[in-house]
C-alpha cells in the first residue's frame, strides 16, 4: 500500500475504530485514535512531500483500485500528490489535528465523545479523498461525503429540532449545487473520454482543444462550487451551519471543507484558463458575495454568525482571485485564511466555554483582562484578517487586490474598487466584534461574570500555534510556489506603477477599519448606537440578511410543497394508487359476498346440483364422443 | 338385450335411484342409505364387467370398495350421531349452520 | 319342457333378481318408516348378492353379505333403533323441498343414461365369454399388482379406528358434561 493511501486511510481507521469500539472503551482510547490518526496523517504527508522535492517535483501518483472497467474505460481510484494537493493536504492534515486536539478539551463534558470524533475523522477521511483524488470522481466521491461528513456535525446535538434542521438544510443546498457538477462531469466525460484530472487539464491546453465549450464546463462545475463554498445564491446554508460544535465550524466551515470549491477551480485551471466567460462569471460572483456577506456582517450579534459571514465573504475574495486567474493567489488566501480563521472560530469557542454558552456579543465586554490568552490570540487572528501588515492576511489580500486591478484575465478597476470597499468592511466589523467582545465594561450577567475563566491548555495551546501560523504564515510566498504548475497572470499594460498605490491602499484600509472601529465601538458604544438610530430601516434588512431565506422559502419551499401535497399526495398516491388497490380489494369483496350465496347450507341442493353436473357431464360426452 | 346388457342399465338405474334418493328424502339416515344404494349401483357394474372381461380387476375393486364403504359408514353414522344429539332432529333441512 | 326350464335357470334367476333389487330400490324411496326402508335396502343388497354369485363371483357374493349386510346395514339398522325415538318429526314430513326437482332430475338422468346407453351399449366381448373368475387370480392380482391399494384401504381402516375412538371421548364427554 502506497503513502498516499495509507494518509486517506488512516482517518477512516479512526473513523472505524471509534464509531464501533469508542463506546466501550472510554474516553481515553476515543482521544488517542481520534487525534492519533490525524497526526500520524500529517506525518505521512509531511513524508510525501519531501519526496515530491527530493524527486525534483514530479507528482506522485499511485492506484490503490481498480473500480469497474466499462468497455475501454478504466475506472480506478487513484491518488496524485503535485505541489497544489501538496499545500492542500498539509493544510488539511496540519489544521485537521490541531482542531481535533482543540476539540478535547472543547468536548470534554459532551457524552457523545466517541461519536464526534469518529464523524470528524470520517470528515477527514473524505477531505483527504477529496484533494488527493486524481480524477474527478474520486474528487466527487470526497465531494459528496464532506458534505455527508459535514450534516452529521452540525446535526450532531440532533435532538434539537432546529439544529438537526441546519444540518438537513446544509446537505439539501450542497446537493443542489452537486447537480451542478455532476452535469459537468457528464460534459466533460463526453467530449474528452476521461475524468482523470491532470489529463483534462492536458487536453484543454493542449491542441486540438476538445469540441465543448470550455465555459459551459467551467459554469456546472463553478454550481458545485457555489454550493460547497457558499457563493450566492447556495450561501444560506453556512450561516444556520453554526448550530454545530464551535470546532466543527472552525475545520470544516473555515479551514477545509468551504475550501474545496476554490480547490476546485484551480485545479481545473486548465479549463479556466480557455473559458474567459466562465472566469468573468466567477469573478462577478466572487465578488457580490464577497460585498454582500461583508454588509450583513455588519449587523450581526452572534459572535458565529459574524464568522460565518466573514468567511462567505473570504471566499468571495478567493473565487475573485480565482476569476482574474490568479489560482495560485486563491490558493494562497485559502492557506492564510485557514490559519487566520480557525483562530477566530476556536477563539469564539474559547469565549463561549468562558461565557457558559452566550453568543450574543452585546451581552459580553471586557473580557481582555479576563481571558488573557484567547484575548490575544484573537487579536493576532483579527488584525490578520483585516490585513494588517506584516501578518499572513495582509500578504495574501493584497495579492488578491493587485491582481483584481492587474491581471489580464479579467482585472479591472471596478473590481478592485468593489474588493477594497469589501476590505474596508471586513476590518470594520472584525474590529467591532473584537472591541465589543474584549473591550469595555461587562454587560453580562452576574452569575455569568464569575464563572468567566480561561480555557484548558488543549485549547489555549491550539489557539496559540494557529496565532503564531497567522503572524508568520504569509512570509511563505504560496504563488510563487505554485507558479510551475499554475502560472500567475500576467499584467495589464500600464498597471505596473500602481503595485505600491494598492499596497499602500490596503495598509490604509486595515488602518481606518481599525480606527473606525474603535471610535464607533470604544467606550460603551454609544456612538455606533446613534448611527444605528439614524438607519434603522437599512439596520433591519442587514440584521435579517436581506431576507433571503425568507424569500427562498416563498419562492421554493412553499410551492415544492404544495406540488407535493395536492398533486403527488392527494391525486397520485391517495386517489390513483391507494384508490386503485383498495377498489381492487372492495371489487373482490363484493363478489365474494355475491358468490356465497351459493352456499345455502342445504344439502339437497348439493346433491342437486352434484346431479345436474352428472347429466351436463354425460350429455356432453356423448354427444362429443 | 342379454344378461351384460341387462345388468348395466340395473347399474345405471340403481345409482340413479339412489342419488335421488339423496335429493328427496330428508331423513338424515335414510339419505345414507340412499347413498349406499348408489355405491351398490358401481360394485354392480363393477362385477358385471369382471365378469365379461375375466380379469380380476374388476373384482378387485369391488373388494376395495367395500372395505371402502365399511370405513365409510362407520364414521358416516357416530357423526350423525353427535348431529342429532346437537340438532334434536334427523331432519336434514335444518342443518343449515355452513350457510353462507 | 323342465329340461329346457332348467337350461335356462341361471337366466330366468338373474333375471328375477334383478327385477327384485330393481324394485326393493324403488321402494326405500317411498317408505315412510327408516326402518322399513333399511329392510328394503338389505334385500336389495341380497338379492345383488345372488347376481353376483349367478355371474360366478362367489367370493364377492360372499363378501356382499357379509360385509355390506352383515357389517354396514347393521350398524346402520342399530343407527336407526338409537335414534328414531328421538326423532320429532319423523312422520311429519317425508319428502324434501326438492321433491320435484329431484323428480326432473332423476328423469333427466335416466333419460341422459338411456340415450347413452343406446347408442352404444356395452355388450358381451366378441368370442368367448371370457375366463370365469378365479379366486387365485383375484388374491394375486389383489396382492401384487394392487398392494398399493390393499396398503391404502388399510390405512383408512387405520383412521377409522381412530376416528370411532374419538368419538366414543366425545360421547364420553357429552355424557360427563
Amino acid at each position: 500500500m502506497g503513502l498516499l493511501t495509507l494518509i486517506v486511510l488512516l482517518p477512516l481507521a479512526g473513523f472505524l475504530l471509534n464509531g464501533l469500539l469508542g463506546n466501550r472503551l472510554g474516553k481515553g482510547f476515543v482521544t488517542a485514535v481520534g487525534c492519533g490518526m490525524p497526526a500520524i496523517a500529517f506525518a505521512v504527508t509531511i513524508k510525501c512531500f519531501l519526496d515530491l522535492k527530493g524527486g525534483g517535483w514530479a507528482p506522485l501518483s499511485e492506484v490503490a483500485y481498480v473500480w469497474t472497467m466499462v468497455g475501454q474505460d478504466t475506472f480506478e481510484v487513484a491518488f496524485w500528490f503535485d505541489r497544489l494537493t501538496a499545500v492542500m493536504a498539509l493544510i488539511v492534515t496540519g489544521v485537521g489535528t490541531l482542531i481535533h486536539i482543540y476539540s478535547t478539551g472543547y468536548m470534554h463534558e459532551d457524552k457523545s465523545y466517541a461519536r464526534y470524533f469518529a464523524y470528524l475523522n470520517l470528515f477527514l477521511f473524505f477531505m483527504l479523498l477529496l484533494v488527493l483524488g486524481k480524477s474527478l470522481l474520486v474528487l466527487f466521491v470526497g465531494w459528496e461525503g464532506v458534505g455527508l461528513a459535514s450534516y452529521l456535525l452540525i446535526g450532531f446535538w440532533f435532538g434539537d429540532m432546529e439544529k438537526a434542521a441546519a444540518g438537513k438544510k446544509a446537505f439539501i443546498v450542497n446537493r443542489i449545487g452537486d447537480a451542478g457538477f455532476l452535469l459537468g462531469m457528464f460534459v466533460l466525460y463526453s467530449a474528452v473520454g476521461t475524468l482523470d484530472m491532470p489529463k483534462i487539464n492536458a487536453a484543454f491546453m493542449g491542441t486540438p482543444v476538445p469540441a465543448v465549450s470550455a465555459s459551459l464546463v467551467g459554469i456546472l462545475l463553478f454550481i458545485g462550487a457555489c454550493g460547497k463554498s457558499a457563493q450566492i445564491p447556495l450561501y444560506v446554508w453556512l450561516p444556520d451551519a453554526m448550530a454545530g460544535p464551535t470546532p466543527v465550524s472552525a475545520l470544516i466551515h473555515a479551514a477545509t471543507m468551504v475550501t474545496a470549491g476554490v480547490y476546485l477551480v484551480a485545479r481545473m485551471s486548465g479549463i479556466y484558463l480557455h473559458a474567459p466567460e466562465a472566469s468573468s462569471v466567477i469573478a462577478a460572483v466572487g465578488a457580490l458575495t464577497a460585498l454582500m456577506a461583508a454588509t450583513i456582517a455588519l449587523a450581526q450579534d452572534d459572535i458565529k454568525k459574524v464568522l460565518a459571514y466573514s468567511t462567505v465573504s473570504q471566499l468571495g475574495f478567493m473565487f475573485v482571485a480565482a476569476g482574474v486567474g490568479a489560482y495560485g493567489v486563491a490558493v494562497f488566501h485559502v492557506y492564510t485564511h485557514a490559519f487566520f480563521k480557525a483562530c477566530l472560530f476556536l477563539g469564539a469557542g474559547s469565549v463561549i466555554h468562558a461565557m457558559s454558552g452566550e453568543q450574543d456579543i452585546k451581552k459580553m465586554g471586557g473580557l481582555a483582562r479576563k481571558i488573557p490568552i484567547t484575548f490575544v490570540t484573537f487579536a493576532i487572528a483579527t488584525a490578520a484578517i483585516a490585513g494588517v501588515p506584516p501578518l499572513a492576511g495582509f500578504f495574501s489580500k493584497d495579492e488578491i487586490l493587485w491582481f483584481a486591478l492587474a491581471s489580464d484575465r479579467g482585472g479591472s478597476v471596478l473590481l478592485v474598487l468593489v474588493m477594497a470597499f469589501t476590505a474596508l468592511l471586513t476590518a470594520f466589523y472584525m474590529f467591532r466584534l473584537l472591541w465589543l467582545t474584549f473591550f469595555g465594561k461587562p454587560r453580562m450577567l452576574k452569575e455569568v461574570e464569575h464563572h468567566v475563566h480561561e480555557s484548558p491548555l488543549s485549547m489555549t495551546g491550539v489557539l496559540m500555534v494557529l496565532a503564531v501560523l497567522s503572524a508568520v504564515g504569509g512570509f511563505l510566498s504560496i504563488p510563487h510556489f505554485l507558479e510551475p504548475m499554475v502560472a500567475l497572470p500576467g499584467v495589464r499594460p500600464g498597471m505596473d506603477a500602481y503595485h505600491y498605490w494598492v499596497v499602500g491602499g490596503s495598509v490604509a484600509i486595515a488602518a481606518v477599519g481599525l480606527g473606525a472601529a474603535a471610535y464607533f465601538f470604544g467606550g460603551d458604544a454609544s456612538r455606533a448606537a446613534a448611527v444605528k438610530a439614524g438607519f434603522t430601516g437599512v439596520y433591519r434588512v442587514l440584521s435579517n440578511k436581506y431576507y433571503v431565506d425568507e424569500l427562498y422559502d416563498r419562492v421554493i419551499n412553499r410551492p415544492l410543497l404544495w406540488i407535493s401535497d395536492a398533486i403527488f399526495l392527494r391525486v397520485g398516491d391517495r386517489f390513483l394508487i391507494d384508490g386503485t388497490l383498495n377498489g381492487l380489494a372492495s371489487v373482490a369483496q363484493r363478489a365474494a359476498g355475491r358468490l356465497s350465496r351459493v352456499q345455502t347450507g342445504s344439502l339437497h341442493k348439493y346433491a342437486f346440483l352434484v346431479l345436474v353436473g352428472m347429466v351436463a357431464s354425460l350429455v356432453w360426452m356423448w354427444r362429443h364422443g | 338385450m342379454d344378461k351384460v346388457q341387462m345388468l348395466q342399465v340395473l347399474a345405471a338405474s340403481l345409482f340413479a335411484l339412489g342419488l335421488t334418493g339423496v335429493i328427496i328424502r330428508r331423513n338424515v339416515l335414510v339419505m345414507l342409505m340412499c347413498m349406499e344404494l348408489m355405491l351398490n349401483g358401481v360394485n354392480l357394474s363393477l362385477a358385471t364387467f369382471a365378469h365379461n372381461m375375466g380379469s380380476a380387476v374388476g373384482a378387485v375393486l369391488v373388494f376395495l370398495i367395500f372395505v371402502v364403504a365399511a370405513a365409510e359408514i362407520a364414521i358416516a353414522i357416530p357423526i350423525v350421531l353427535l348431529l342429532v344429539r346437537r340438532k334434536r332432529t334427523l331432519d336434514i333441512e335444518t342443518y343449515t349452520d355452513l350457510k353462507g | 319342457m323342465i329340461r329346457e326350464f332348467l337350461a335356462h335357470l341361471d337366466t330366468l334367476l338373474i333375471w328375477a333378481f334383478a327385477g327384485c333389487a330393481f324394485v326393493s330400490a324403488s321402494l326405500m324411496l317411498v317408505l315412510r318408516r327408516p326402518m322399513r326402508v333399511a329392510i328394503a335396502l338389505v334385500s336389495c343388497m341380497v338379492f345383488l348378492g345372488g347376481v353376483y354369485g349367478l355371474l360366478g363371483l362367489h367370493f364377492i357374493a360372499a363378501f356382499q353379505v357379509l360385509i355390506y349386510v352383515g357389517a354396514v346395514m347393521v350398524f346402520m339398522v342399530y343407527a336407526i333403533m338409537l335414534l328414531d325415538p328421538r326423532d320429532e318429526s319423523s312422520g311429519a314430513h317425508k319428502y324434501s323441498k326438492l321433491f320435484w326437482a329431484g323428480i326432473i332430475g332423476f328423469a333427466l338422468l335416466a333419460e341422459a343414461l338411456a340415450v347413452g346407453y343406446w347408442n352404444d351399449l356395452p355388450h358381451a366381448p366378441r368370442g368367448a365369454a371370457g375366463e370365469p373368475f378365479d379366486i387365485l387370480r383375484f388374491s394375486e392380482a389383489f396382492l401384487s399388482e394392487y398392494w398399493l391399494h390393499f396398503e391404502l384401504t388399510s390405512v383408512l381402516l387405520v383412521a377409522a379406528v381412530v376416528a370411532a375412538l374419538a368419538v366414543i371421548r366425545e360421547n364420553r364427554r357429552h355424557d360427563r358434561g
